[in-house]
């Protein structure tokens, strides 16, 4: 480790009598940020930020601080138990490592026997940097079914991508874009994987304009050149109307476009289709501002599109993703300074390569659930969630025994919860690795104690496609806790595939960083690796595609059946395609806006975490507040056609009166009884899963545009939704 | 004499929030209770539409306090670098200053029948430690300690 070059490190161990100082790297989301750990009378004591962190520069966010509070919280479940009562009796036994494992590796091995290895369904969230150790064990299992958020949350990034460009071109903040447009996204306040919102703050500080394409008036949107107010779900559509704007005005890059694409005839004849004043019509953005956003961007260079997972939480989630590839093609920002760079990691075995996706034998691979229908997910690995609650509760077109979710909480985070809580209740085995017993781990058979990142070492950010590793350190033991990759390398051993794993997942690390000839404990004593930031590989190598060009026309997607160039469809649940659905049902329901100090469902227990937003709310325009008899911070029940819920209303002029905002993952971890309110205030118990509402290569399910309607709660509401009588 | 107070540029702010958490690390005010906080602010904008804006409130460690006027109990005390503070060991829970501030930014903790109010880490500044929510947590940057003669 160097020195400390600004932090007052020093000072801070003084003045304080810390006994010791860790540099480390948090993972209080999806990793990032380096950080420096006190720790004293071998307790942490507090987290700040490493200064010397590129990254992070220092800076931290609530979660990140909060760590301390959420290893030594209370609740926290410090060895693994068993439950000893019914599903959901909150009844439960102590067990030791030995039995905990021992029980799920006889599970594993029986189902395996007896239905084959798809009918154990592996799983993880938005994963704690365990993604690709969790494919390793399914990989080596046989099981081609790994349930993730990847089909609607980042896996979409990936796929769309490497089909088009071959990897996932990440925002070059450090060299100071000139234009930022930042689309369904809140980059300082959320964690879009690679991106953090400290560099993108100071990219803006130094000058760089702004176009903000959000639903929402979020800061960024305020702070913008341009904002463009769009109806949820016409992502697609704005897309492909600023691209038109781009090719009829001439201001693509001619040299790109001549050089590096494929299809730009048929691409161009796409685009076409697009003119403003359709466009205007879809996406209610007025004519005037399509074409200024698309002029200030396609002129100000180097540019670059902050993305996130707003829009591929839609049924046009590959089209999203792929307009807005080609929006940063054509105007020739892929792999320059301050674009949007193809950035390679250090010489390491990648998570592809540790994942061991090789190792699934073809005809394993075949039987990946839903592959054959969402076929790009299925091509990366990746599988829709509603086909495994499908074959739990039906057994077709296979049984699904059991389901080991491993920092996972289903039943919060995934559409349509009561089937999910009727396939939980339903498969006959569940195991479950988290910090706290979940409302999802509530009805586990086992639940095992997770380490949080205070208690492990690893590779940071080894997944990114940013090109830093970074290490974490191990600092603390709580109870038995531990990590979900010391974990999944012990059952290994006991499931017969130990010779794919380590006597100790130290050397796992090891073997991941032995390309570049150092061990884990040489790592350790460096502060971060990166790899080589050459810029336009392309001139010289082409891209990683079919083509070797940068494919605006998809040589994949056509193999695979789809339409081979974005194209704007209208969602399943919109005042567009059901206008009988709306006069009962008036308002589009976006969901999933980001809250400061939660991640996902995660963070709730914590007092200074959830002081910042004590109760769930959904936002409402003044207007249509007034129209509905609503009053700020009223309870209020949401309903679809699905279900209903109750949150809080939160008046805001942010929002077009006909859209209403309201927030995800919500339960409430101080309700005692086993249930913890996970259906009332949960968004998702209103969204459909039907195939019908997913993007059709990607399975992605829409959960940012629904209708529902909206009225003051009752008190005969709030008994039926809390079950506490008024 | 240097004098010290926050410089806040809220046209910076992201509503992150960091900087309530650091606040609560450092002083461990109880829940609920918030020495610096941040709010939404909707200003209405020249056409006729409304902007965004994030407020933090915080005590301003005023040149002239009207809290240490209104204090009954002589809690309430100016540092010659002009930091104010406000020392809950003699606070009597009149509630005098909570009425008196004119920015509201002193909060009263029920339980203890104690007044609040930021201090602006006067026993971090003491030891040449920057406040906690200055110390570079803000991924804005947008909170500095003014007046600091040691830069950090």
């Amino acid at each position: 480790m160097t020195d400390f070059t600004y932090a007052n490190t020093p000072l801070e161990m003084e003045v304080y009598g810390y006994d010791r100082v860790v540099k480390s790297h948090c993972r209080g989301c999806h990793g990032g940020c380096g950080v420096l750990v006190y720790v004293k009378d071998g307790r942490v004591e507090k987290v700040a930020g490493d200064p010397d962190c590129p990254i992070n520069h220092g800076t931290m966010c609530s979660k990140g601080l909060a760590a301390p509070q959420i290893a030594y919280h209370p609740d926290r479940l410090t060895h693994p138990v068993r439950r000893v009562g019914p599903k959901a009796s909150g009844k439960w036994e102590r067990i030791t490592w030995d039995e905990a494992l021992d029980a799920i590796a006889e599970r594993i091995l029986a189902y395996k026997e007896e239905h084959g290895a798809e009918s154990v369904v592996m799983g993880y969230g938005t994963g704690r940097e365990n993604e690709a150790a969790i494919y390793r064990f399914a990989n080596y299992l046989g099981s081609p079914n790994v349930l993730t958020a990847g089909h609607f949350c980042y896996g979409p990034r990936i796929a769309t991508t490497v089909i088009t460009c071959g990897s996932n071109p990440i925002a070059d903040y450090d060299n100071n874009p000139a234009c930022i447009m930042v689309w369904g996204n809140n980059v300082t306040i959320s964690n879009p994987d690679c991106y953090k919102g400290e560099p993108f703050s100071q990219a803006l500080n130094a000058g760089a304009k702004l176009i903000v394409v959000d639903p929402r008036l979020t800061r960024p949107a305020a702070r913008a050149d341009i904002w463009l107010q769009l109806r949820p779900g016409t992502d697609t559509a704005l897309a492909l109307g600023i691209l038109n704007v781009i090719v009829e005005e001439d201001l693509y890059d001619h040299d790109f476009v001549a050089n590096h694409v494929h299809g730009w005839e048929e691409f161009k004849a796409r685009v076409a289709e697009y003119p403003l004043a359709r466009t205007a019509e879809i996406t209610w953005v007025p004519e005037e501002k399509i074409a200024a956003a698309a002029r200030l961007f396609a002129t100000t260079k180097p540019g670059v599109v902050q993305w996130g997972v707003a829009i591929e939480q839609q049924v046009t989630c590959a089209d999203n993703n792929r307009a807005l590839l080609a929006l940063m093609g054509i105007t020739g920002n892929i792999d320059v300074p301050g674009g949007q760079m193809l950035f390679r990691q250090p010489p390491v075995r990648n998570v592809s390569e540790f994942g061991a996706h090789k190792a699934l034998p073809p005809e394993q691979a075949a039987k990946r659930l839903g592959g054959d229908h969402f076929r790009l997910a299925g091509n990366f690995g990746i599988i829709n969630p509603k086909y495994v609650w499908d074959a739990v509760l039906t057994e077709e077109p296979y049984p699904v025994k059991m389901l080991f979710f491993i920092s996972s909480n289903p039943l919060m985070t995934r559409a349509n919860a009561r089937e999910v809580h009727d396939a939980l209740e339903k498969v006959e085995f569940m195991a479950v690795a988290d910090f706290f017993i979940t409302p999802t781990a509530e009805l586990a058979d086992i639940v095992l104690p997770a380490a949080t990142w205070l208690e492990m070492d690893y590779i940071g950010d080894f997944w990114k496609r940013h090109g830093w590793i970074l290490p974490r350190r191990k600092v603390i033991q709580v109870g038995e806790c531990r990590s979900d990759h010391e974990m999944l390398n012990d059952l290994a051993h006991r499931v017969g595939q130990g010779e794919h794993w380590w006597d100790d997942f130290e050397q796992g690390l090891d073997w991941i960083l032995e390309p570049s000839g150092i061990t884990f404990q040489d790592f350790l004593k460096t502060d971060r690796m990166r790899g080589d930031t050459t810029y336009r590989k392309y001139q010289e190598r082409g891209f990683s595609t079919p083509t070797r060009k940068f494919e605006l026309y998809s040589t994949k997607l056509e193999e695979w059946g789809y339409d081979p160039l974005p194209q704007f469809r209208e969602g399943p649940m919109s005042p567009v395609s059901r206008p009988d659905l709306a006069e009962g049902f008036p308002y589009i329901l976006i969901t999933g806006a980001r809250q400061p100090g939660f991640f996902h469902s995660e963070n709730r227990q914590v007092p200074v975490l959830r002081e910042l937003h004590p109760d769930p709310e959904v936002e409402v325009h003044p207007e249509t507040a007034a129209r509905e008899g609503i009053a700020d911070g009223d309870w209020v029940v949401i309903e679809s056609p699905r279900g209903a819920i109750r949150q809080r209303a939160k008046l805001s002029e942010g929002l077009d009166p006909r859209v209403v905002s309201a927030q995800h993952a919500w339960w409430f971890p101080e309700k005692r009884d086993p249930g913890h309110g996970w259906d009332e205030s949960n968004v998702n118990v209103l969204i459909d899963n039907d195939y019908s509402n997913c993007d059709p290569a990607m399975g992605a399910t829409s959960i940012r545009t629904l209708l529902c309607r909206i009225r003051p709660e009752t008190d005969a509401d709030r008994e039926r939704l809390t079950g506490v009588q008024p | 004499m240097t004098r010290y107070d926050l410089g806040i540029d809220e046209d910076l702010c992201w509503g992150c929030k960091t900087c309530e958490v650091a606040c609560k690390g450092e002083n461990g005010a109880p829940y609920g209770i918030k020495l610096i906080a941040v709010g939404e602010d909707r200003p209405a904008l020249p056409d006729g539409s409304t902007s965004f804006v994030f407020r933090l409130s915080r005590c301003r460690h005023c040149d002239v306090p009207d809290c240490l006027e209104a204090c009954n109990f002589d809690a309430i005390e100016q540092r010659r670098d002009g930091i104010v503070v406000l020392d809950q060991a003699m606070c009597g829970g009149c509630e005098a200053c909570v009425t008196a501030c004119p920015y509201r930014a002193i909060t009263f903790d029920r339980k203890k029948r104690v007044a609040m109010k930021c201090n602006l880490c006067h026993h971090r500044i003491d030891q040449g430690l920057l406040p906690a929510c200055a110390d570079n947590v803000c991924p804005a940057h947008c909170i500095r300690l003014v007046g600091a003669s040691a830069s950090s």
